[in-house]
């Protein structure tokens, strides 16, 4: 969100700049144009000047020319002063026309030229004067002077008109480009200022919207900040920012609350703070705080704090060191309260030992029942044997009697301690798996059960097995379970036959596994032809001293199963059961491929 | 005077199955000589004496007071002179670590205790007529544990 906030700050930064460069722009045109129009005005008044300086100068000639008349005609000198005062006017003129023209090289030149021909003009009048002052008018002479005098006014006429005619087409001219260019003017003005109103409403409304979402922004913020207040309160931990130039700290609300405090009850410092450290824990604290400061990656520190009501907390704090643009280094710490997991952690730890100790007393139980208890059972068997050998026949029907029932009871114990063992045995944790040839291992556990076997005259058929990697005394026990407890609940009517099928499946194909962990099992069956079970039962076969009939009919001890369960568990596989009563069972099991 | 017999010993701290053991033999018609020591102390005594007889066939209790059977078989397997006797291992247990422990150790066979005094004395009889050159020749952990 920022580096967007940053953008935008950029684009509002351009249209500035380019609304600031267009105003000086129309500045600029603006100027130029009054500039413009200013000349325009000045050419028009210097040309007005001009023209009237040499109709001025003609009308001097005029009026020198009209004196020279008069005086011709009534000979009275009163008459020539217009003509003297004329001479000096029209110089006075020629030097004011001189210096309004010295820019103008062409008008300069006419100017020459009007200068010659006014003087040749003067000169005619001096001439006329001459043949005046004696009376005689009738002289050609003076007749052929009064008509040069009159043709060289005319020519003199006929160059100042010249001349203005000139200044008013150069005036003409000039004025229409001017004209020209402030026409255009107005027009590029108006539309120079539409663009840079355009850009600036644009500007305006960026600004706006930067504004709503910034509002928008800062209320997520709140929030932010609130909810982290929160997270703070319930998962109890604190943050804090310790200036290290400044030395000085700030704390979350929360820490405070951490240290039994109410929010903002003292001064930040990192003094006040270790006051409430535990001392045994203060100097390692000190000297950790110290390397964070030093930028050293630390993992987590553990110290106690204690509050003032004397309650003992443990902290857990890490930080790390944040150095910002402006090169400001700030350690930026969070603190967590952690007494509560501490407590758990240590009652973890106690039952954790509890289970130690339990499973010490078990692998104890192992030893006495392996050893203790079938020592002295041993005996019992033993002397029993002995009795039935020598004394037999010396005792009565019913010690005979009595010494039977110790024998079968004595039995059953011993089958109780063997299972009990196998059991435990199966239990142990130092299982190691070894790619095995399944087949062999079945052909070991028709080796342990040969005499049951041919005793039952019991048919056995298997399918091939590949090599699987399994526990192997395990699975040869597994084997050798399932195929005895097949004998053991025979029909009595038929000769036993276990059929063992292998096949390699796949688990989503199998509606049997309902949760399968892997992908592909190997599926094996051992189906009899024994005397079955309810399958209301299938579940319950497989627990522990569970049986389904009375002891006196089966000799089982309800454990059998219970290990199959349990190897075939540790093999991550599944065991099922399905029985048919009278007609047989069938024992699936999937061990994963 | 030189008699064909065959010297057992059995180290044994069960008073019952000494009794067992020399009950057995004595039923036995074999030409035997059968010693008890009730620890792994007084047989190593018995066997470090000047000029004993060593037995053909020694019998081992492994749970003994004061030096176990396993002890026992450490150090007469140590000894190059006790290099002929043949060493049953016989426990009331026949746990898979105690088999393999008393296998690697160099002990020649392993008894359980069998809890049938008919059977015991099929197992002795087994034991002491053992052709024990032929037995050692093919010995392995497989055959290691005698059964019947």
């Amino acid at each position: 969100m920022p580096a967007r906030i940053l953008k935008k700050s950029w684009f509002i930064k351009s249209i500035f700049f380019i609304s600031a460069f267009i105003i000086l722009v129309i500045g600029g045109i603006t100027y130029r144009n009054i500039e413009d129009l200013n000349k325009s005005s000045e050419l028009l008044t210097e040309t007005y000047e001009l023209n009237f300086k040499l109709e001025q100068i003609f009308s001097h000639l005029k009026d020198a020319e009209t004196g020279q008349l008069g005086f011709i005609i009534t000979n009275d000198p009163a008459f020539l002063k217009p003509y003297e005062s004329g001479r000096e006017n029209i110089n006075n003129s020629f030097a004011e026309l001189k210096e309004l023209t010295k820019d103008n090289s062409a008008l300069q030149d006419s100017l020459k030229t009007l200068n010659v021909l006014i003087d040749k003009r003067m000169d005619s009048f001096l001439k006329s004067f001459r043949f005046s002052s004696v009376g005689n008018y009738n002289d050609p002479n003076f007749r052929e002077n009064f008509l040069y005098g009159k043709n060289l006014m005319d020519t003199i006429r006929s160059k100042i008109t010249a001349m203005i005619d000139r200044e008013n087409q150069t005036l003409n001219e000039r004025q229409q480009a001017y004209e020209s260019n402030l026409k255009v003017t107005p027009f590029f003005l108006y539309l120079v200022l539409l663009v840079s109103l355009l850009l600036m409403f644009l500007a305006y409304n960026k600004i706006i919207s930067d504004l709503g979402k910034l509002k928008t922004y800062n209320e997520q913020l709140e929030i932010f900040k609130e909810s982290t207040k929160q997270s703070e309160v319930i998962s109890q931990h604190g943050n804090w920012i310790l200036d290290i130039e400044e030395n000085t700290f700030t704390f979350s609300d929360n820490l405070y609350r951490l240290l039994g405090e109410e929010p903002q009850s003292f001064k930040p410092t990192l003094e006040n703070f270790y006051g409430y450290v535990h001392p045994e824990d203060l100097d390692k604290l000190e000297k950790e705080v110290h390397k964070m400061i030093k930028n050293e990656n630390l993992p987590f520190i553990y110290y106690r704090i204690i509050q003032k009501n004397g309650t003992i907390k443990h902290f857990k704090a890490y930080a790390k060191l944040h150095v910002n643009d402006d090169g400001k280094k700030q350690l930026l710490g969070i603190t967590t309260d952690i007494t509560d997991e501490i407590e758990h952690y240590r009652i973890l730890e106690e039952r954790n030992q509890e289970l130690e100790r339990n499973n010490k007393e078990l692998s104890a139980f192992n030893y006495v029942a392996s050893h203790d208890l079938q020592e002295p059972l041993r005996k019992i068997q033993t002397f029993l044997s002995r009795l039935e050998d020598k004394e037999y026949d010396t005792l009565s029907d019913s010690g005979k009697r009595y010494i039977g029932r110790i024998n079968i009871a004595s039995s059953r114990m011993r089958l109780l301690i063997d299972d009990l063992l196998q059991f435990s045995r199966t239990n142990k944790t130092d299982k190691v798996f070894k790619i095995t040839d399944i087949n062999s291992l079945l052909e070991a556990a028709k080796q342990d059960l040969a005499e049951l076997i041919s005793e039952d005259n019991a048919v056995i058929k298997a399918d091939d097995f590949p090599a699987i990697n399994v526990i192997p005394f395990q699975i040869q026990q597994l084997f050798s379970n399932l195929i005895s407890n097949s004998l053991k609940y025979k029909s009595q009517e038929r000769t036993p036959e276990i059929h063992i099928t292998y096949t390699k499946i796949k688990a989503s194909e199998d509606d049997k596994l309902t949760k399968p962990k892997k992908a592909y099992y190997h599926k094996i069956t051992f189906t009899d032809n024994g005397i079955g079970f309810d399958n209301t039962y299938a579940e319950k076969i497989f627990v522990l001293f569970n049986r389904l009939h009375n002891k006196d009919e089966y000799s089982g001890t309800g454990i059998g199963l219970s290990i199959c369960k349990k190897i075939v568990e540790n093999h991550e596989g599944y065991i099922m059961a399905n029985g048919q009563p009278h007609i047989g069972a069938t024992f699936t099991i999937y061990l994963p491929a | 005077m030189k008699e064909d017999y065959i010297k057992i010993i059995l180290a044994d701290d069960d008073e019952d199955d000494r009794l067992f053991f020399t009950d057995a033999f004595d039923e036995l018609k074999i030409n035997t000589r059968v010693q008890t020591f009730k620890d792994g102390i007084y047989l190593m005594n018995y066997l470090n004496e000047d000029n004993v007889v060593l037995p053909n066939v020694l019998f081992l209790d492994l749970n003994m007071p004061r030096k176990s059977g396993l002890e026992c078989l450490k150090e007469i397997k140590k000894d190059p002179k006790f290099i002929d006797i043949a060493i049953a291992i016989y426990s009331t247990s026949a746990s898979e670590e105690d088999i393999e422990k008393t296998f690697v150790m160099g002990a020649n066979i392993y008894i359980k205790k069998p809890s049938d005094f008919k059977t015991l004395k099929k197992v002795l009889s087994e034991v002491v007529t053992i052709n024990w050159q032929y037995h050692t020749n093919g010995l392995n952990k497989e055959n290691f544990l005698l059964r019947l």
